[in-house]
């Protein structure tokens, strides 16, 4: 998918529904969890949609029903967003009970309504978890990540400036495993998806990235056993090795980093420093 | 749970292996003979039953900790609830195949060890239960979940451990459904052998003739396990076609047995 949206996404239009040269508006009917603060009853809110158009994304269609509540008075459904090209990890959102969609390795920003049928009937509710408590609508704090990466620490490896590039030998296995888990961009859908509500595909992704690298080796015990044990004070459930987690991510990222937390779990457990 | 369900795992497979000298002579005597032996280790044999109840107990507990503490974390559940095809019939039925087996344990057990020995042997009282329909219906239920519940469990274990990489994951998937496969199936095949009257009892013959609906089946198994008596029987070398139809018929092998 491509953030180039006008070009690019008429292209993807015409050839995908050839027959079609006019593209119609569609019409959707939208049940939206709406949820005024965090310890408040929610429910869910009836909207319907008649001219969406389908080179919209999913997030450029909430916002036109936002812009027609705010001129009819009422409030704008809450929801994150950031960046809108799938890297930033603020989007979230369960679309019809999956997290991001049903598309695979795609985040809700980058969903069109092209993929959904004219007269669809959509729910959309917030990531559900105790660990992420609803903030407003579909807002959720996440901030159970941030303490996790920061009870991770920092690597007392210099950062300075650059060091040349033959200096800290990586090799290209341990490289391309470290980048695939570093891909993780924090969005939480692993926990969304997972029944147990479980955060270890998050946890794995960043324990892999620095455990696989030069620069990770001096903390890898400590920041190990210190992330496992913020996650488990912040009220996730367990995994149970279902991989739903892995379906739903949107980067990707492989359950193979769980076995590898374990591991590097058992490691620092064992180990006398 | 994985530590506790890997060694009980270890257990099946040793199980299994004690349960087929049942195949192994038709008078049982092997079997029995097996069974004087392990009883004959006196006060050991308590010590390792001790062990594995142990074992149980705790894959139980920690199994109903996870469970609790999975429903605990999320309290609000999603209105609609789709998955992505990853999660498979045994894995997101782990707990319900769980307590259909604890059951079945706890049946088995007063089946066979906390009954007082029969007359004729352990070989007669496990053949006279599995002949029976009710007897025959919950070993095949409880071995059957016994076998779902493992095909997930195996890889589940090694991830847990830590044990799995990209390498690995598949064989290591495998391996697991194939494990999950030989003794579920081989388990169920005593049950469906002494209630098709393959081998074993006159009462089997007799069970089998007043369920009819279900005579199809259990012909076809009764043949597999008579042919399989023919062959011990015969010798392979020995097999004539005329022999192989003698034995074509589960009933006449019971009859020729009586005798």
């Amino acid at each position: 998918m491509s953030s180039s949206h006008d070009t690019h996404a008429a292209h993807d239009a015409a050839t995908s529904h050839g027959a079609h040269a006019e593209k119609k508006s569609m019409r959707l009917m939208l049940h939206v969890w709406r949820q005024r603060d965090p310890s408040a009853e929610g429910k869910f809110v009836t909207y319907k949609l008649d001219d969406v158009s389908p080179d919209m994304s999913f997030l450029e269609m909430l916002d036109v029903l936002n812009e027609r509540l705010i001129a009819g008075g009422d409030e704008a459904i809450a929801f994150d967003h950031d960046c809108r090209e799938g890297i930033c990890g603020a989007c979230s959102l369960t679309i019809n009970g999956q997290p991001h969609g049903f598309e695979s390795e795609t985040t809700t920003c980058q969903i069109h309504m092209r993929r959904f049928e004219d007269g669809q009937t959509i729910y959309i509710e917030p990531f559900r978890a105790n660990a992420f408590p609803v903030v407003k609508d579909l807002v959720v704090d996440r901030g159970a990540f941030d303490r996790i990466i920061a009870a991770g620490g920092f690597i007392t490896a210099r950062a300075g400036s650059a060091p040349d590039a033959n200096a800290l030998p990586v090799p290209q296995v341990a490289a391309d495993a470290a980048m695939d888990a570093a891909a993780c961009i924090g969005c939480g859908a692993c926990v969304a998806a997972c029944k147990n509500a479980s955060a270890m595909l998050f946890v794995s992704a960043k324990v892999s990235h620095l455990a696989l690298l030069p620069q990770g080796q001096a903390e890898r015990n400590s920041r190990v056993l210190a992330m496992v044990e913020q996650m488990d004070k912040e009220g996730f459930g367990n995994c149970t090795n279902e991989s739903e987690c892995e379906a739903a991510c949107p980067k990707g990222i492989s359950v193979s980093n769980i076995a590898r937390l374990n591991r590097e779990y058992l490691r620092a457990l064992a180990s006398s420093d | 749970m994985s530590v506790t369900g890997l060694l009980l795992i270890g257990f099946l497979v040793v199980h299994l292996a004690g349960n087929l000298q049942l195949f192994s002579d038709d008078t049982g005597e092997h079997f029995n003979a097996y069974a004087e032996k392990l009883k004959s280790f006196g006060p050991l044999l308590y010590v390792a039953e001790f062990g594995l109840i142990a074992l149980f107990v705790a894959h139980l507990a920690l199994g109903l900790r996870v469970t609790f503490e999975n429903r605990a974390a999320r309290s609000q559940r999603y209105a609609l609830d789709r998955d992505r095809g990853a999660r498979s019939f045994a894995s997101s039925t782990m707990v319900v195949t769980g307590v259909i087996v604890l059951v079945f344990v706890i049946v088995h057990l007063l089946d066979f060890r906390l009954r007082e020995m029969a007359p004729d042997g352990l070989a007669a009282m496990v053949v006279r239960r599995l002949s029976e329909p009710a007897g025959a219906l919950i070993y095949i239920v409880g071995v059957g979940a016994l076998g779902i519940h493992l095909s997930h469990a195996f890889r589940s274990a090694m991830q847990t451990l830590g044990l799995n990489n990209t390498r690995y994951d598949v064989p290591i998937a495998r391996a697991g459904k194939a494990l999950a496969i030989v003794l579920g199936v081989g388990f169920a095949i005593f049950p469906l052998v002494y209630f098709s009257g393959a081998k074993g009892s006159t009462h089997s013959a007799s069970v089998r003739a007043a369920e009819p609906g279900a005579t199809e089946d259990v012909y076809f198994l009764g043949k597999g396990g008579a042919s399989l008596r023919g062959f011990e029987f015969r010798g392979v070398g020995a097999i004539e076609p005329s022999h192989l139809d003698d034995v074509g018929d589960p009933r006449s092998i019971g009859r020729e047995e009586q005798r």
